[in-house]
């Protein structure tokens, strides 16, 4: 099972940043697609609902000291 | 909304405040008093409030194995604090906070633009049911359901009008600065505003399945795409901040001078190189999508910017597409009385109207646009005077279908009714089937198409004439002389276009007189003249030989390939067809051409301010590199220079948010 979400990041500063969130993203365990984007900064995760969900991804996103939205 | 919460949501704020305090406050106690220790004392703290959450992002980055600037800063301030150049620790952890702190700010403004035209469509819609008319959530209205549209109210679903009739305002879909009328049949938008009149609306697409959410859906995805220019700047970033580092090392090893090696590390990331690219596109792109526009992608809006020679399509695209049976009069005649046919139509030797009407039979099974509007003036010539009130019936009656027909690709068709054969077409289709001409038609035909019309003949003929040889057999009885009127818009944007120092043509498949007139109409700078559909593509490949950047604008439907040919292709009246959006480089969501020099012009402003972007960014590295390297420029002075030109590039970017 792969169910996908969704987030908008509205203050990313610097197109790093936002690779820098999509690599800890990727790491997450059940996590399989991550794409982040700096430009318009949308989010979008797929992953597997029984290993993970996406309140984890939201707090993994603030860890790196950015504000997810629900997109 | 309580302290915690405000914190977590403005911390980045906050944060850069209690440095920026700490910072000056530790400057004035060092500056005004001969209090060191305790003016070191409050730096270090300034350093550490700033740079708490820069270390932490460092430590992810080093995590994710990315040496990035929130790692290198946070290098350059523990080293500062380490040789004691606390003022310089304090100054750089503050200028960075505030930097990321405004970029992010403004990058949150073309992040959110798009959300904006979403804002546009109604949460709650107005639906019939069970006879009532009931308020539900507007991605609750089911297809097929009728939903009740009041003057003033925006449209909260994609569907059909049923009942009423008003003016529309489609401009946030389709970027049309006039009102559209709406009545029954008609298609309206969600996110469009309804003037003045009720409507009663059948829904064909509701909640997240309305052209509005798709198209800001392609939006953002055109958004994403990396441009040429941005894949380049990234892969020199990648090896940008590598080969800083070891300069500094280097630099190091050399003059012993930490703090000129610091220094190099906080410039060591192309910040202003890698973002003013995407800035720039991302706020054309929105500005775009605000105005009816949709560029799909940096790569695209890059080579649009190059376009100097635009090729338009006549018909549907400078004209209206609607082709009619003149109603004008050609300047031998009189003006006839107003009864039916429309003076249009010409017998020769032969009844008007019965000329019309061999032609309606013909190509009644056509689909070719001609063909309508030979079939619509047949059915209002045989209904008009209001005889019988049952008119539509009548005019079945009097067209039958014919007994077979055929099309002849860009000539005409050849039909059989009654033991007849029917010829509607052009001159080459009537040399083919031998029927000649006589001089009175031909001198007609040359008078309607100078006029800009499409003249069609009509010759009759037995059905038992053998066609493998030219026999002469087959007699002209008349001529029906098409209008195909020009876009109201068209004459101002090839002149928009031509002020922008682009060169216009118009490709079309009529014969030499029509397109000459029609050109000159619409104050083309060139035409080409009766070209097939594949000749229309040679011609844009030739042109593009010659070294121009072209754009072909056509409907993205028929035009698909000589679109798909050109440089850019331009697709019109894009909102209510995805295939268009499929093709197309560049959409224009209104079905006409108001937009084109918009997105022309926009496109070249793109390109500039990209090329301005990069050139700050450049310029800004050679600066800080050689003011570095000659001990000019320190640790402050760098960061203050580097977010400076961060900033400019995104300010500069956003003025096309603007344009």
């Amino acid at each position: 099972m792969t169910e996908t979400t969704q987030f908008r990041v509205v203050d990313f500063d610097c197109p790093t940043c936002a690779s820098t969130v999509e690599r800890a993203l990727a790491q997450t365990s059940g996590v399989e697609t991550v794409e982040v984007h700096y430009t318009t900064g949308r989010v979008e995760i797929a992953y597997d609902p029984d290993v993970t969900e996406p309140g984890d991804f939201q707090t993994t996103i603030e860890n790196q000291g950015y504000t997810p939205q629900p997109a | 909304m309580n302290v915690t919460q405000y914190y977590r949501n403005h911390r980045k704020a906050v944060v850069t405040a209690a440095s920026g305090l700490l910072y000056a406050g530790g400057w004035s106690l060092g500056y005004a008093t001969a209090a060191d220790t305790a003016s070191a004392f409050v730096l270090v703290l300034a350093a550490a409030v700033g740079g708490y959450d820069v270390a932490k992002r460092a430590y992810y980055e080093l995590r994710s194995r990315t040496v990035g600037i929130k790692t290198l800063v946070t290098l350059a301030a523990v080293g500062a604090i380490a040789i004691g150049e606390y003022w310089e620790a304090a100054a750089v952890v503050f200028l960075f906070s505030l930097g990321s702190y405004l970029e992010g700010r403004t990058m949150r403004k073309t992040r959110t633009a798009l959300q904006e035209l979403l804002e546009l469509t109604p949460t709650t819609a107005l639906v019939r049911r069970d006879g009532d008319v009931v308020e539900v959530p507007a991605g609750d209205v089911a297809e097929g359901e009728t939903v009740v549209v009041k003057p003033g109210a925006k449209v909260p679903v994609d569907g059909e009008v049923v009942d009423g009739e008003s003016a529309v305002n489609q401009a946030p879909v389709t970027g049309e600065s006039a009102p559209v009328p709406k009545t029954s049949g008609d298609e309206v938008y969600a996110g469009t505003v309804n003037q003045d009149g009720a409507l009663d609306v059948v829904a064909t697409g509701t909640g997240a399945d309305t052209t509005l959410q798709r198209i800001v859906r392609r939006v953002e995805e055109a958004q994403e795409a990396q441009a040429p220019t941005e894949q380049f700047v990234d892969r020199f970033a990648r090896y940008y901040t590598p080969a800083i580092i070891l300069l500094a090392v280097g630099a190091y090893a050399l003059t012993r001078d930490v703090l000129m090696a610091l220094t190099l590390l906080v410039i060591g990331c192309p910040g202003a190189l890698v973002i003013g690219p995407p800035v720039s596109i991302v706020s054309a792109i929105g500005n775009a999508a605000r105005k009816g526009v949709l560029l799909k992608g940096g790569e695209h809006l890059e080579r649009a910017g190059k376009i100097d020679l635009v090729a338009f399509d006549k018909t549907g695209t400078l004209t209206s597409g609607e082709a009619r049976v003149a109603s004008t009069p050609s300047r031998e005649e009189a003006v006839g009385d107003a009864a039916s046919p429309p003076v249009g139509v010409r017998g020769f030797d032969y009844d008007d109207a019965e000329a019309l009407r061999l032609a309606a039979i013909a190509e009644k099974k056509s689909e070719h646009h001609l063909a309508d509007a030979i079939l619509d003036a047949a059915r209002g010539a045989a209904t008009s005077g209001g005889v019988r009130p049952d008119g539509g019936a009548v005019a079945e009656e009097r067209i039958p279908d014919p007994d077979d027909f055929e099309v002849v690709a860009g000539s005409g068709v050849v039909a059989h009714h009654d033991g007849r054969e029917i010829i509607v077409g052009n001159r080459a289709l009537l040399d083919e089937c031998g029927v000649t001409v006589p001089d009175d038609v031909a001198a007609h035909v040359r008078e309607r198409e100078a006029a800009g019309e499409t003249a069609v003949h009509v010759a009759l003929a037995d059905e038992t004439t053998d066609r493998s040889e030219a026999t002469g057999d087959g007699t002209v009885v008349g001529v029906i002389a098409i209008r195909d009127e020009l876009r109201e818009t068209a004459p101002r944007v090839v002149q928009e276009l031509q002020a922008a120092g682009v060169r216009t043509v118009m490709l079309t498949g009529d014969n030499e007189r029509t397109a000459r007139t029609v050109a000159e109409e619409v104050g083309i700078d060139d035409y080409r003249a009766g070209l097939l559909p594949a000749e229309k593509q040679a011609a844009i490949e030739a042109f593009r030989e010659d070294g121009h950047v072209v754009a072909m604008v056509g409907d993205g439907i028929n035009d698909a390939p000589s679109l798909a040919t050109a440089d850019i292709g331009v697709a019109m009246g894009a909102a209510g067809t995805d295939t268009a959006i499929e093709t197309a480089d560049v959409a224009l969501m209104a079905d006409d051409l108001e937009r084109l020099p918009y997105a022309v012009e926009l496109s070249k402003a793109t390109r500039r301010n990209v090329l301005q972007n990069v050139g700050i960014a450049v310029l800004t590295v050679v600066l800080l590199l050689s003011g570095v390297l000659t001990s000019n420029v320190h640790l402050a002075g760098g960061m203050l220079v580097h977010e400076g030109s961060v900033l400019l590039v995104i300010l500069n970017g956003m003025r096309l948010l603007q344009y």
